[in-house]
């Protein structure tokens, strides 16, 4: 118990003092078609993206979703960037996940399939959604968790912002 | 063990302190991290037949930390349970370092070692994962290897014992995986087509009577998987020959029937067929099931004993009443002298985005979703044949937002539930009807609300609930519902609840009278008995 306490006081104090950025994992992922996808590829080094982690289970999740698609004809007006929607969902609902994307209309998303949760546990997402906000370098410059309605709206903002 | 794990933190902490030194330099690394606590306030409640703990108290902490730098990465886990919540496994106990790991990732190979998670296809033959909602984590510690050749072949080989409870046992897991992507290969470009294909042999000592019955202490399992997709079409299709399974024999007396163990093998095929574009998707599963248990430690009932990972393929509901019986996946059912090797059955699901300004969709479209599922015990070993109805659920949902402040969810379920998983024919029937409704008054401010109905004649016949929820954007959120059994118990399940969120860091506190049920996530379910108590939860990650 005492070595745990100790431990747990030292790694959050070296956490704390880390002021290095957080940047992509490199993690293989599924994209709609089957096809092996890195995530370290995400970065093409001329847009930021928004990178959602979601599950057809988690209603939140497809709120927020569903909240940026309606909102992202405008917001593109605004600035450049693209959307990846990880699906979390394991292999119980990854195909109803692929079929969930084209009966909610988010053909403007990257879909990428996450089955055993290896990027989900990279991004240290515990609870899903968690949204993240990545600049055109890789380099995470926002994130949050959970999804009140209204909340999308920060994402745009920080992504204005990077410019 | 311990020293071993010690002398690996202590390693990783000096690692993360070099690099600290170097500070400013772009070779420095970075440390990530999370941390959760969930933990109860029981009290007494004679009404719901709430069993409350000593103490009054359970609380599940974990912090999970890991440091990159470049291609290499370490980390580890640590939890407590200080005592484990009620109804998860109870092998969950105390203070440990539970995962610790060191990995090498290049572009074409990786090489893990430590604690890791790995999946072989669905998840069927083999499966290491964690879930904290199921107190689940089988990590294996052992080492791992992949290599890719370009993106033609991928290969996995591992090798580890993995987890149960606290410890990692004696059991021992080494296998491999190969996909290969054959379009890659000949270069086409609109057409996937992969075949991929899994061995995992697992040894685990057993008893001079099992010995003697005939059962060996290693088997092999093999799976192969066929991939396909073209222009919106897929076709995925799983084999699998699990190996040699050992049940204890709920039929043995020592005259009669003088079997301590049953010897089975195990076996499951899988079929996928899916269709998405034009706003359309259409999935259809199917899938039969027989013996496909595959325990850590052979014997052992935790919920959390297993290598493999056999979720119910049915619709998963969100909403309070359609949760009171979820299907529960029969992998085999041994209950006394009933056996029945598994089950057989599959699902459909149908979605469709009505587009804007047309008819049906009006100025701002709608979403149309039905699901089908239907579920039979095997009335035979190596056969298909069904025998009785285990479940069977049809569902319907509706998303229209009605007006730019007003956004309207229907959905509609009948379930039908059989309580004796299959040992006789008789089911519960049910009917749901819910109602969701948000409603923003302005960009941060919006109001949820619920209404639920469930009609049965069977179990505890009907109920209501009723769910309202303020929104403060971004960070607040207060929610009140109530769930009241009007058709026999005349029971109120009320519970109230505030989240504060910010950035990474969520808080929620809540107060209430939770029923005894089942929870799933994923698919796989644990049963958690009644309680009345306060709940607070956080989760924060850096």
């Amino acid at each position: 118990m005492r070595l745990f306490k100790r431990l747990f006081m030292a790694v959050v104090a070296i956490a704390v003092s880390f002021t290095a950025a957080a940047q992509l994992p490199s993690v293989k992922l599924e994209n709609r078609k089957g096809e092996t996808v890195n995530t370290s590829s995400l970065v093409d080094g001329k847009t930021p993206m928004i990178i959602s982690f979601w599950a057809v289970t988690c209603k939140p999740c497809i709120q927020e979703l569903d909240a940026i698609n309606d909102a992202m004809p405008d917001w593109l007006e605004e600035a450049s960037f693209r959307v990846i929607a990880v699906s979390t969902d394991d292999s119980r609902f990854s195909a109803q996940a692929r079929a969930w994307v084209e009966g909610h209309g988010w053909s403007d998303f990257t879909v990428l399939f996450d089955k055993n949760k290896e990027f989900m546990r990279a991004m240290n997402v515990s609870y899903t959604p968690q949204v993240f906000v990545v600049d055109k370098n890789g380099k995470v410059v926002y994130s949050h968790t959970g999804y009140t309605a209204g909340s999308e709206q920060e994402l745009i903002d920080k992504i204005k912002s990077l410019k | 063990m311990k020293k071993l794990t010690i002398l690996f933190v202590l390693s990783l902490l000096s690692v993360s302190a070099f690099a600290e030194q170097r500070e400013g330099e772009k070779t420095k690394g970075r440390l990530t991290g999370s941390f959760e606590t969930n933990s109860i306030f029981y009290v007494e409640d004679a009404k719901s037949g709430a069993i409350t703990p000593q103490d009054n108290f359970g609380s599940n902490n974990y912090l999970k930390l890991d440091y990159y730098h470049g291609k290499f990465s370490a980390g580890i886990q640590g939890e407590a349970y200080m005592p484990v919540l009620q109804g998860y496994p109870t092998d969950l106990t105390k203070v440990a370092l539970t995962n610790y790991y060191a990995q090498w990732v290049d572009d074409s190979f990786s090489v893990t070692a430590g604690t890791f998670y790995e999946q072989f296809g669905s998840g069927l033959l083999f499966r290491a994962y964690e879930d904290r909602t199921l107190g689940m984590n089988n990590a294996l510690t052992g080492a791992r290897f992949t290599y890719n050749y370009k993106d033609i072949v991928a290969l996995k080989a591992i090798w580890g014992m993995p987890r149960l409870g606290m410890k990692f046992t004696d059991t021992q897991v080494r296998g491999g995986d190969i996909s290969f992507a054959i379009s890659n290969l000949v270069g086409w470009k609109a057409t996937h087509l992969a075949v991929e294909g899994s061995v995992i042999n697992r040894y685990e000592a057993i008893s001079a009577d099992l010995k003697e019955e005939g059962g060996k202490p290693s088997s092999t399992g093999f799976s192969g998987r066929v991939n396909f997709e073209h222009k919106g079409f897929v076709v995925r299709g799983e084999y699998i020959d699990a190996g040699e399974r050992h049940y204890p024999n709920g039929a043995y007396d020592g005259v009669n029937d003088p079997r301590i163990d049953l010897i089975k093998n195990g076996n499951a095929q899988l079929v996928e067929l899916g269709y998405s574009g034009h706003g359309l998707g259409v999935n259809v599963t199917a899938r039969r099931l027989e013996y496909m248990d595959m325990p850590t430690v052979y014997r052992n009932t935790s919920t959390a004993n297993a290598l493999n990972y056999i979720p119910a393929l049915t619709a998963q509901y969100s909403y309070l009443l359609m949760n009171l019986n979820p299907y529960i996946v029969q992998p085999s059912t041994l209950l006394g002298s009933y056996i029945a090797p598994g089950e057989i059955g599959g699902q459909v699901d149908i979605y469709y985005n009505v587009a804007r300004r047309t008819k049906l969709g009006g100025k701002r479209g709608m979403k149309l979703g039905l699901n089908y599922s239907t579920y039979w015990s095997l009335a035979a070993d190596r056969s298909a044949k069904a025998d009785n109805l285990l479940w069977q659920s049809i569902n319907f949902t509706l998303e229209k937002q009605i007006t730019r402040k007003f956004k309207l969810n229907f959905l509609y379920s009948f379930q039908e539930y059989n309580d004796s998983h299959g040992v006789n024919n008789y089911t519960w029937k049910t009917n749901i009807f819910v109602a969701d409704m948000l409603y923003k008054w302005t960009p941060t401010l919006s109001t949820r609300l619920e209404l639920q109905y469930l009609l049965s004649k069977d179990d505890d016949r009907d109920w209501m609930a009723a769910l309202a929820e303020v929104n403060f954007a971004p960070h607040w959120s207060v929610y009140v519902s109530d769930m009241y059994n009007h058709g026999k118990t005349n029971l109120h399940y009320y519970n109230a609840g505030v989240s504060y969120t910010k950035s990474r860091t969520r808080i929620q506190l809540s107060y209430g009278r939770n029923r005894a049920g089942v929870v799933c996530s994923g698919g796989v379910c644990r049963n958690i008995p009644a309680y009345t108590g306060a709940n607070l939860m956080i989760t924060t990650s850096f």
